[in-house]
């Protein structure tokens, strides 16, 4: 089908109304390199294990190549934060403090997605 | 037209003129190794860097065209020392044995580094370690002495449109060979030699068999007879300091006397018998609907091989009759030795010839036999035969004028003109017009057929029919020409050429592989201009005037076409792989 | 209310004080009552450094960040900032970010494999704006007034290219995506490709609009899979919503693109090799003029840009040129990516804007180095550039600052050196890179290059002489005057910057045979440090070449003359009794 502005607009529209938490995954190759893929194939089983409503994606490069894989959760009522050196056992922390109880998994943020 | 300034001297020149060109205008010479006068620029050298005056920045003077208002700069002090330092590069990585080298004295790297002085060795040599390849048997690859200047490569892929030469592995070890680094001669080399005759050192040569044809002069067994092909007499001089062009057959039948040949023939006289024949075949076909049309030549080995590569579906198209040095070949076996009453087994035949590929063609089938032995024995090339004349001390520019000797060595003006593109169709379509007429043409020359344009075509009215020819030389122009026959034959419509010349070299013979260094158009032209003069100045300019032609079929060989001269002078073709497994 | 969030991240690096400092955070906010209403959190790196304590505090109306902050101020922040949400001025951290995402705006924020995601950020609204409501010459006015210069390294007006491509006339035109990005340790172009696919299409579609093309070309190297498979999934999702083929958004523009994989050669990044390669031939450079914006793939005019620059259009159209060209310098517009790799803490792709200096790049956003080793150099410009000493740190980055130090802006590559990093090594290694990338067609590179490499090698080894020196000089200048393209001509680089600033290791190599990084092996020497010996015989049971000798009395002892220096010895030891120099 041929879009027109408007397709572009009512898209950009449904995409910004949506209020739904989400994790997402470094997926570069840099990201994969570290360990990424399997990282979000343990989210996708741990999330719907535990059935968590929450969204897992994957994203490129966040940039911060040094500290893959990294994970950004972003939750209702929390600042998004990117965790790094995320590990399958980093996987469950993060659903079981950060998603589940709203508690931060501590020394693992490597950075702060907020407005500075 | 652009005016802009080099060395500070006003030039004006066409729009496009490279750098490097138009500093010939006001006498300023820019070195490269890589640009030859026949080929686009390689910029592979990098030693005809100029400056443009007020920049730090070099070009290249061989692909930067001269614009407007430049001011161009093409030696001072920092440039000469970049090339010198680029000619050194290039020496690090060059073998020096010179004294062994086929370039030794024609060289273009020698003469550069012996213009610069160059005394030591700045740099480390590193020498790649490569073998030599002479399985062609016709000219000989020696990777070690190639600079990677790029021009056999271009040659042989956008000259001659052949690909058997390219370029493998890169950087350092960069080298040129067959694809898939096989022998060359299980490539689709036709051994045209043009790479040889472009390769500015002495990384392709020519096979050199001159130690043969001493050791058969020397041999009291052998009755050793030589020819002479069109397009020698007007190079050979090239080596001796003649003005480019000069007609040297006289010279060269006294020459060869005294390097020891007991009879001296020439291949202009096989020409003629070839116009008969081909003639004959040509008339055969187009007025008597026998064999298909158009007919195409088939003198050139390197076409021939082409051909049978590349277009095996012409091969019906194919004249069957042998060129002409074959034809004296192997009449000299037969026809001469029972006339001379000599043992024809004794008899040792040399073509001196313009032609790589005709190393390969004296024995290319059972056909170059048919003599009972192989018809020629070893075909040297111009060059080769330049050497042999410094070998054996003669001072050829002083030579009387001698005769060729009788039955195989006189020769018309058609025979002559073979020598140069467009020769054999016009040498063919004199006597066509008599056969045809019963009277020769009222003005002999073609000019349409002349010259350096790729593809050449022209229509002659015979006896109410218009015969429609075409000639193409240098072998990426003849793909058009097929194309055209094929489409006509494939959409039933009228043919577009009754008759077709094609030869493998640029200018035709004159153009050789196996001629003279330093090809250029300025020098194919003036070569082929030799050759028409020497048609213009004789009385008989047809072949079907030939008196000792008309003596061969009288007393020997029947009529054209017949059962002898089917048999002895006629070769049939078959496809060939382009690759050998 | 909602739970207040405080981070905390001793920035200085001592590990120790984290600990304290977050019990006394726990202390005080249990003492306010606190401690259900906001959570503390210790971060492995909060992107400021080198500034003590910091602590960011989120969940209130603002944002707040404090740096330096003390033991003192703990009960303060708590009470004042998380209870009242008030802002403590003196502990405020009040610098501006350092990086500005244009390029990388949707890097690792929307899924690439997700057209919608794209579109949800203002995806394809540029491209739309430019086919219904601007024509091509304003799309290129608008272009010229942000002042956006080629990404891909030499910094080639976009506008300019485009302008020049518009203007020839041809009936067809191509634009072409280059992404074969080859500098060692630089990915940006991959991040770009993996993370954001369609800001680079639309880039090329507005490019195509722009200049008249209707068909793109991706060029990426097979070497990046991933980014393949997401360009090719980009291409498709757009072609089935209309972005691409014909009428696109409701225009009668029409645009399509095709992917091509490089095989990974260095040289292929080159565009007239690029072209070369495309068009199914050997990937080697050809002279320029004429440029591919006259005459380019298949002979037609052609606009070839890089993937970052592509990336830049978009926003450029949307924002407005001057939004784009209020950022950067006053000749170099915009931001750059780089990818920071090396003795840097934070290795990764970063984006700043032109003019920043490489000190705030490396310390600010880098983190510093990743050990307690001073910096020594930066290397931009991957194997093109040069090497920045830590003397020119705060030179802001613009292409003509680089370019006065000696080295390139490149296509993004930065690699930080620490004085564990031996420049005659550096040197070698990006030198050899360009070696064995080079194509073989030129002198100056491929003879060159390899001479350069081997008295660069000799160095290493101990075996330079003084004059080495000058014989490097004077082949760089070779090289730089009179290769072909690019890469040769940038190929020496290396080596003259560190000529440049570290005469002086060379020297030692050279004169005093010692490598003071301990980086080159053959100039290396390992004792045994008897004091600390404990005559385990660990390291001469491991010696591969038996070069340890002795027994548990005298001690153990390496003949230097048989150690080959693998440093297997000083790897093995477990007394650090192995001493190297």
């Amino acid at each position: 089908m041929a879009y027109t502005k408007k397709d572009l607009e009512k898209i950009k529209n449904s995409l910004a109304s949506q209020k739904k938490d989400w994790i997402k995954v470094g997926m570069s190759t840099c990201g994969i390199a570290a360990g990424s893929d399997k990282v979000y194939q343990a989210f996708i089983e741990e999330v719907k294990k535990r059935k968590l409503d929450i969204q897992v994606k994957q994203c490129g490069c966040q940039g911060m190549c040094y500290a893959e894989p990294c994970v950004e959760v972003h939750l209702q009522g929390l600042p998004d934060v990117i965790y790094g050196h995320v590990d399958k056992e980093g996987v469950i922390k993060i659903l079981d403090k950060h998603v589940l109880n709203k508690v931060m998994v501590k020394d693992s943020i490597y950075d702060l997605r907020t407005k500075r | 037209m652009v005016r802009a300034k080099i060395n500070n001297m006003p030039v004006t020149v066409d729009e496009g003129t490279s750098i490097l060109d138009a500093a010939k205008q006001v006498q300023v010479k820019i070195p490269t190794l890589c640009k030859h006068p026949d080929l686009p620029p390689g910029a592979g050298c990098g030693l005809c860097i100029v400056k443009i005056k007020g920049s730090p920045k070099m070009l290249r003077a061989c692909c930067t065209p001269l614009e407007e208002n430049m001011d161009i700069i093409t030696h001072d002090p920092e440039i000469v020392s970049v090339r010198r330092t680029v000619l050194e590069l290039i020496l690090s990585n060059h073998p020096n044995d010179c004294l062994q080298c086929g370039r030794n004295n024609n060289c273009e790297l020698q003469s550069l580094v012996a213009d610069f002085g160059i005394r030591e060795e700045s740099f480390q040599k590193f020498l790649p370690d490569c073998v030599k390849d002479d399985s062609t048997r016709t000219i000989v690859l020696d990777p070690q002495k190639c600079i990677r200047c790029g021009r056999c490569v271009k040659v042989c892929q956008e000259m001659q449109n052949v690909w058997a030469l390219s370029f493998l592995e890169r950087g350092f070890s960069t080298r040129i060979s067959p694809a898939g680094d096989i022998k060359l001669a299980d490539s689709p080399c036709i051994r045209c030699g043009q790479c040889s005759n472009h390769c500015p050192t002495g990384a392709i040569v020519e096979l050199d068999e001159t130690a043969k044809v001493w050791d058969a002069l020397r041999n009291e067994d052998k009755y050793c007879v030589v020819q002479i092909a069109p397009a020698v007499r007007v190079a050979i001089g090239e080596a001796f300091g003649y003005p480019i062009g000069t007609n040297l057959t006289k010279k060269l039948y006294a020459l060869l006397r005294r390097l020891g040949f007991k009879a001296v023939f020439d291949t202009n006289f096989g020409a003629d018998v070839t116009i008969m024949e081909e003639g004959s075949e040509f008339i055969q076909r187009f007025a008597h609907g026998k064999g298909s049309l158009p007919l195409i030549t088939s003198c050139c080995p390197g076409w021939v091989d082409f051909m049978e590569k590349f277009h095996p579906d012409m091969i019906d198209h194919f004249s069957s009759c042998k060129s002409p040095h074959e034809i004296v070949g192997v009449l000299s076996k037969t026809y001469y030795a029972q006339k001379k009453n000599i043992d024809p087994k004794k008899i040792y035949m040399v073509s001196i010839m313009p032609c790589t590929a005709k190393k390969n063609e004296i024995i290319r089938g059972e056909e170059m036999y048919a003599s009972g032995s192989q018809d020629v024995d070893v075909a040297l090339t111009t060059r080769e035969l330049a050497r042999m004349i410094k070998q054996a001390g003669i001072d050829f520019v002083n030579l009387p004028d001698e005769e060729p000797d009788q039955m195989l060595g006189d020769y018309t003006g058609a025979g002559v003109i073979f020598g140069a593109t467009g020769g054999v169709m016009e040498a063919a379509l004199r006597t066509a017009y008599y056969l045809l007429n019963g009277k020769n043409m009222d003005k002999l020359e073609l000019n349409s057929i002349r010259g350096l344009d790729g593809v050449k075509v022209a229509e002659v009215p015979i006896n109410g029919h218009k015969i429609r020819v075409a000639v193409a030389h240098g072998l990426n122009h003849v793909e058009y020409v097929l194309d055209q026959i094929r489409q006509a034959e494939k959409n039933g419509r009228e043919l577009p050429y009754h008759f077709i010349e094609v030869m493998a070299c640029l200018g035709g013979c004159v153009g050789g592989g196996g001629q003279p260094y330093g090809v250029t158009d300025e020098l194919r032209l003036k070569r082929a201009a030799g050759i028409y003069q020497d048609d213009q100045g004789k009385e008989k300019r047809c072949s079907h005037e030939n008196p000792f032609v008309q003596q061969l079929y009288r007393e020997f060989l029947g009529k054209p076409l017949g059962e002898k001269s089917e048999h002895l002078l006629h070769t049939h073709y078959r496809a060939l792989p382009v690759y050998v497994k | 209310m909602e739970q207040k969030l405080i981070f905390i991240k001793d920035t200085d690096n001592s590990q120790d004080r984290i600990n304290d400092f977050y019990a006394f955070f726990l202390n005080a906010l249990k003492e306010n009552k606190l401690d259900q209403a906001a959570q503390v959190v210790r971060v492995a790196d909060i992107g400021i450094y080198d500034k003590g304590l910091v602590v960011k505090i989120s969940g209130g109306a603002n944002e707040i960040i404090y740096a330096f902050v003390q033991e003192a101020n703990i009960n303060d922040i708590v009470c004042r900032s998380v209870k009242e949400d008030k802002i403590i001025p003196e502990l405020l951290f009040k610098d501006s970010p350092k990086q500005l995402r244009i390029v990388l705006r949707n890097c690792g924020q929307i899924d690439p494999e997700n057209i919608d995601e794209y579109i949800a950020c203002d995806g394809y609204q540029a491209l739309e704006k430019v086919v219904n409501q601007l024509t091509p010459e304003q799309v290129i006015e608008e272009l010229k007034k942000s002042g956006l210069r080629g990404r891909g390294g030499a910094g080639f007006p976009t506008w300019l290219k485009w302008n020049l491509t518009r203007q020839a006339k041809d009936i067809q035109k191509y634009v072409i995506c280059n992404a074969d990005e080859g500098d060692p340790g630089a990915y940006m172009d991959r991040g770009v490709l993996e993370g954001d696919p369609h800001s680079v299409i639309e880039g090329l579609a507005i490019a195509g609009y722009a200049i008249g093309a209707n068909k793109g070309y991706f060029y990426v190297r097979a070497e990046y899979p991933l980014a393949v498979e997401r360009v090719e999934k980009a291409i498709k999702q757009a072609y089935d919503r209309g972005l691409l083929g014909k009428n696109i958004l409701g225009s009668d523009f029409n645009f399509d693109i095709d992917i091509r994989l490089g095989a990974g050669a260095f040289v292929c990044g080159e565009e007239t090799a690029l072209i070369a390669s495309i068009e199914g031939r050997r990937g080697t450079p050809r002279p320029r003029p004429p440029y591919p914006s006259i005459k380019g793939l298949w002979d037609r005019p052609t606009a070839i840009n890089n993937v970052e620059t592509l990336a830049n259009i978009a926003v450029i159209i949307l924002k407005g040129a001057s939004w784009y060209s209020a950022i950067g310098t006053e000749k170099s517009k915009g931001t750059k990516v780089f990818a920071l790799t090396g003795k840097v803490k934070n290795s990764g792709l970063v984006e700043v804007p032109m003019g920043i200096t490489l000190r705030e790049i490396v310390f600010d956003i880098g983190g510093g180095m990743i050990s307690d080793k001073e910096i020594k150099a930066v290397q931009t410009g991957g194997p093109s550039g040069g090497v920045i000493p830590k003397e020119f740190l705060d030179t802001p980055v613009d292409y003509e600052n680089l370019q006065k130090l000696g080295s390139i802006m490149g296509s993004g590559g930065m690699i930080v050196m620490d004085e564990s990093d031996c420049m005659v090594d550096i040197a070698k290694f990006y030198l050899g890179f360009c070696v064995d990338e080079s194509c073989g067609k030129c002198v100056p590179c491929r003879i060159g290059g390899y001479q350069m490499l081997s008295v660069l090698g000799a160095i290493s080894e101990g075996q330079g002489k003084l004059e080495d020196l000058d014989k490097l000089q004077r082949i760089a200048l070779a090289m730089q005057k009179a290769s072909l393209c690019a890469l040769g001509q940038t190929a020496p680089n290396p080596v003259v910057s560190t000529l440049k600033y570290f005469a002086q290791e060379y020297h030692d190599h050279i004169v005093n045979k010692k490598c003071r990084s301990h980086k080159c092996k053959h100039l290396l020497n390992y004792s045994i440090n008897q004091d600390k010996c404990k005559r385990c015989k660990v390291c001469a049971i491991n010696c591969p070449v038996k070069a340890i000798t002795g027994d548990k009395e005298k001690g153990f002892f390496i003949d230097p003359k048989i150690c080959v220096r693998c440093g297997k010895c000083f790897d093995v030891c477990k007394f650090n009794a192995i001493a190297k120099e």
